[in-house]
């Protein structure tokens, strides 16, 4: 049974109030995705410039695309727990704890290609599943959990590599890995038309995951309530979310993208060693952030943070063909990200006025409208 | 003597003039009221007088010459505390701390902790409570911590007190206190400025009003004991106000209560409570703040234990772990007195707010949920409840409280429950909104949902419930049937609580 709401009490809920409109809607400009984007194609054309070299189809564009698609993936992997407003620290290490076991597989039980990759991916879901456990269970903060299991992982990874291999890392590769290292859309052929080939078929794992990322949150209950989870726990628990297992699923999946970027890794590469995964901490935040997401938790973009990664990545790559040293160039990155994201804080400031009117604010989310109660 | 006047103040928002030649004198020893209706200005005139917002016209008097703030602090510094709605203490801190806060004192650069607490126990004393300065602010009730803000706001020597919404969660006992400060403060020759929804309130500790109607002012300074509580309530809305007529309603005490609690215990110290509601039935649960009312509530949801008694719905023994439980196998909700914090996403539209107990009934195979089937459930419920929005897509944050608590009922409703547990509908919400309010929890109730309405708010219960039962100290203290007439059991209930000649609590 319902409880429909009678005509009486419709009535008396209808206030001659004006209608509460929200601040208009931020102009596109001051869209932070679009002003990315801009930012994005506007590198690339400066450093083609300076260095035409920069259009090379197989020595930059494929290496760089590929190396986009897989900071894509450790992006997505951060964005998963962000989206509860937890962070991963571990992204890395589950990345290398997953290829460990798929190095096992392939080493010990001589798996093929895929059924490798499935056997880390179930791995990664399983060890961010625990992460995720662990939190929901004893309440500690994300930040400390993961913390921990990286220092656990990054102690017990290595031990287990020496054990079982000669000079820490798998030699026995699947057929295929080689292949798909080096393949581009053009060996993809449907008749007569093949695709580019500056894409790297690599870069495909990473629409999937795109995909698939993008459709849980945008069309599935299990996106929503993870939004909502991460918006306040509180009002989740109190709306009927189980918030607990909400959680460990955020974690989980995390788990899962970032053994898959593990993979990514560890083709593009060549090798199944210890060391996979070392340098996804930071870039696994820089993406979504970038690109939107809101660290606090409640909202996410998957394009966002395609484009953030692309962002840094063309940056890395363009300084690095203009021969700026490695030191020199986390310096030049330090200073471009900084401005990217200081003058989309600004643009936000200056939209947030060019509607409203009202005085500067000081946090992202609209204003609450003049004249309510507090 | 007039200590200070805000005076045809006009303040522009794009789109609107949120005031329009607002004019507002405070006399030194006496208590104005600003009156009005969510919307009308007041806040907004708050904001202007406090420097937080700059005004686009008119001029701001303290002692007849003309000041102009840029930032709360300089207002504060002038000499013009003011206690806005929602709490503002720090809770990592000590009451000494946060009613210190604007100038610790410090010896060679260091926080001076024996002078804190002098300092502290100053304006305690001189707001006669008894709190130790010591105290961490968490450890307040909220009434104590309410009057822990006016001793903040009164530590800067402020002479113009401007008080928002003081009693908005506080109890009649607790506002009592709160009165007794107030009046001190006016005999020690201070203006206030006191903001409120409730008349009776108002009746009772004003001189003098201002009342505000889009943004205008359509009475300026009148004399309170001129004026009629429905005189007052005239110029608020603009039009003639009819009291609240709600149609006749009986409860079938023959049916089995759908909701029954026998001899339940819980972790937080509720023993042998007894209580039943039947289906169409208003079962009023009242009891001051901390008598364990809503941990009640919240113990019956699954969040707290039950260590004893046993719970039945529809006759059965029932044992309920969460919300979930409770809104699945159940089909018991609960609108929570917290609005901001537990009852709405504010980050998050409208759409989704109200949606979001029932995606699990509208999933598909992957846990795919149509957009149309929630769209058309939300638009529904957004026109029944008259939830005033330009879009489904509007984020909850940008909401008025009522509109909010309209979002908060709404989710509930779409979730189709048959016991809804309704915890202070009403705090912060104005007159007009307020008799809406009580329309629909009626008319709920005459539709067969039962309902366990948790009030403090004394007016509102008598309104509506059909029994009162009230609650002290974790325990039920006894159960009156309701004759809705005011006088008669607002008596019986006050002598409920104080039985047996203890005080409270």
């Amino acid at each position: 049974m319902s409880a429909p709401v009678s005509e009486t009490a419709t009535q008396a809920l209808q206030e001659d109030a004006p209608v509460e409109k929200p601040p208009r809607g931020t102009p596109w400009w001051a869209n932070q995705r679009i002003g990315l984007l801009l930012l994005v194609v506007l590198l690339g054309a400066l450093f083609g410039v300076l260095r035409p070299a920069f259009f090379n189809q197989q020595l930059v564009i494929f290496p760089l695309l590929r190396d986009i698609a897989m900071f894509t993936v450790v992006g997505l992997a951060q964005l998963c727990v962000l989206s509860i407003g937890h962070m991963n620290l571990a992204v890395g290490r589950m990345a290398a704890f997953s290829m460990m076991i798929t190095g096992i597989s392939y080493d010990l039980f001589h798996l093929t290609l895929y059924s490798g990759l499935l056997v880390g991916l179930v791995a990664g879901t399983a060890i961010g599943a625990l992460a995720g456990w662990v939190i929901a269970r004893t309440g500690v903060n994300s930040f400390v959990v993961t913390l921990a299991l990286d220092f656990l992982l990054l102690g017990m990874i290595p031990l287990v590599y020496t054990s079982l291999t000669d000079n820490a890392a798998f030699v026995v590769k699947p057929p295929g890995m080689r292949e798909l290292r080096n393949y581009s859309l053009a060996d993809v052929c449907v008749g007569n038309v093949c695709g580019s080939p500056a894409v790297p078929q690599l870069a495909l794992f990473a629409v999937v995951a795109m995909v698939v990322v993008g459709w849980i949150y945008s069309r599935t209950r299990l996106g929503r309530e993870l939004l909502m989870t991460g918006s306040s726990v509180r009002a989740a628990e109190l709306s009927g979310i189980p918030t607990a297992r909400r959680v460990i699923t955020a974690h989980a999946m995390s788990g899962c993208l970032a053994a898959l970027a593990g993979f990514m890794l560890a083709v593009s590469t060549g090798s199944i060693k210890a060391t996979i995964g070392e340098e996804f901490m930071l870039p696994s935040f820089l993406g979504p952030i970038l690109g939107g997401t809101l660290l606090a938790g409640g909202f996410v973009s998957i394009w966002g943070t395609l484009i953030g990664t692309a962002l840094t990545s063309v940056i890395r790559k363009g300084l690095d063909l203009l021969g700026v040293g490695l030191e020199s160039l986390n310096i030049y990155l330090g200073l471009i990200l900084l401005v990217a994201l200081s003058t989309d804080r600004v643009r936000t400031l200056l939209s947030d006025r060019s509607v409203l009117g009202g005085p500067p604010l000081t946090s992202p989310p609209p204003p609450k409208r003049e004249g309510e109660p507090r | 003597m007039t200590l200070f006047q805000a005076s045809e103040i006009v303040k522009v928002f794009p789109g609107v003039r949120a005031l329009d030649g607002v004019t507002l004198s405070l006399e030194a020893g006496s208590v104005h009221a600003l009156l009005g209706e969510n919307g009308a200005g007041k806040s907004t005139l708050i904001k202007v007088i406090t420097g937080l917002y700059r005004p686009d016209g008119g001029r701001l008097l303290l002692d007849g010459q003309e000041v102009s703030f840029g930032s709360p602090h300089e207002s504060a510094s002038a000499g013009i505390g003011v206690v806005h709605q929602e709490r503002n203490l720090i809770p990592g801190f000590t009451v000494g701390e946060n009613i210190l806060l604007q100038k610790l004192p410090t010896s060679r650069g260091l926080i001076d902790r024996s002078a804190i607490r002098s300092e502290a126990s100053r304006w305690l004393a001189e707001l006669e409570l008894d709190i130790d300065p010591d105290q961490p602010v968490t450890e307040l009730s909220v009434a104590q911590a309410q009057l822990v803000e006016i001793a903040k706001a009164l530590s800067i020597e402020s002479r113009v007190l401007l008080l928002d919404e003081p009693t908005a969660s506080i109890t009649p006992n607790e506002a009592a206190l709160l009165f007794r400060v107030v009046q001190k403060l006016k005999d020690d020759g201070r203006a206030v400025l006191f903001v409120s929804h409730k008349l009776e309130e108002v009746f009772q500790i004003c001189d003098t009003v201002t009342v505000l109607r889009d943004g205008a002012s359509v009475l300026s300074g009148g004399a309170l004991s001129d004026l009629t509580r429905d005189q007052v309530v005239d110029l608020m809305v603009g039009r003639v106000h009819e009291a609240l007529n709600l149609p006749e309603r009986t409860v079938d005490t023959s049916v089995a209560p759908i909701l029954e609690l026998r001899g339940v215990g819980t972790a937080t110290g509720h023993a042998e409570v007894d209580l039943t509601v039947r289906p169409g039935e208003i079962v009023g649960l009242y009891g001051l703040v901390g008598a364990g009312r809503s941990e009640l509530a919240k113990a019956l949801l699954g969040l707290d234990r039950i260590t004893a008694g046993e719970v039945l719905v529809r006759g059965k023994a029932v044992k309920i772990r969460t919300v979930r439980d409770a809104l699945r196998n159940h089909k018991i909700g609960y609108v929570t007195e917290n609005r901001k914090e537990e009852g709405v996403f504010l980050e998050q539209s409208v759409a989704r707010n109200i949606a979001v107990t029932i995606w699990d009934r509208l999933r598909k195979p992957l846990g795919y949920v149509p957009a149309k089937a929630e769209t058309a459930i939300v638009t529904s419920y957004v026109e029944q409840l008259g939830i005033r929005i330009a879009s489904p897509s509007q984020l909850v944050g940008t909401l008025s409280g009522g509109n909010q608590q309209k979002v908060s009922l709404a989710k509930w409703l779409a979730a189709q429950t048959e016991i809804l547990i309704i915890d202070e509908p009403t705090v912060g919400i104005d007159v007009r909104t307020k008799d809406a309010f009580h329309t629909l929890i009626w008319d709920l109730a005459a539709n067969g949902l039962a309902i366990l309405l948790i009030t403090s708010d004394l007016p509102e219960m008598i309104t509506l419930a059909d029994r009162v039962v009230v609650m002290r100290d974790h325990r039920i203290q006894g159960e009156l049937p309701n004759d809705h007439n005011y006088d008669h059991m607002s008596q019986q209930v006050i002598r409920l609580i104080h039985a047996e000649g203890t005080t409270a609590a």
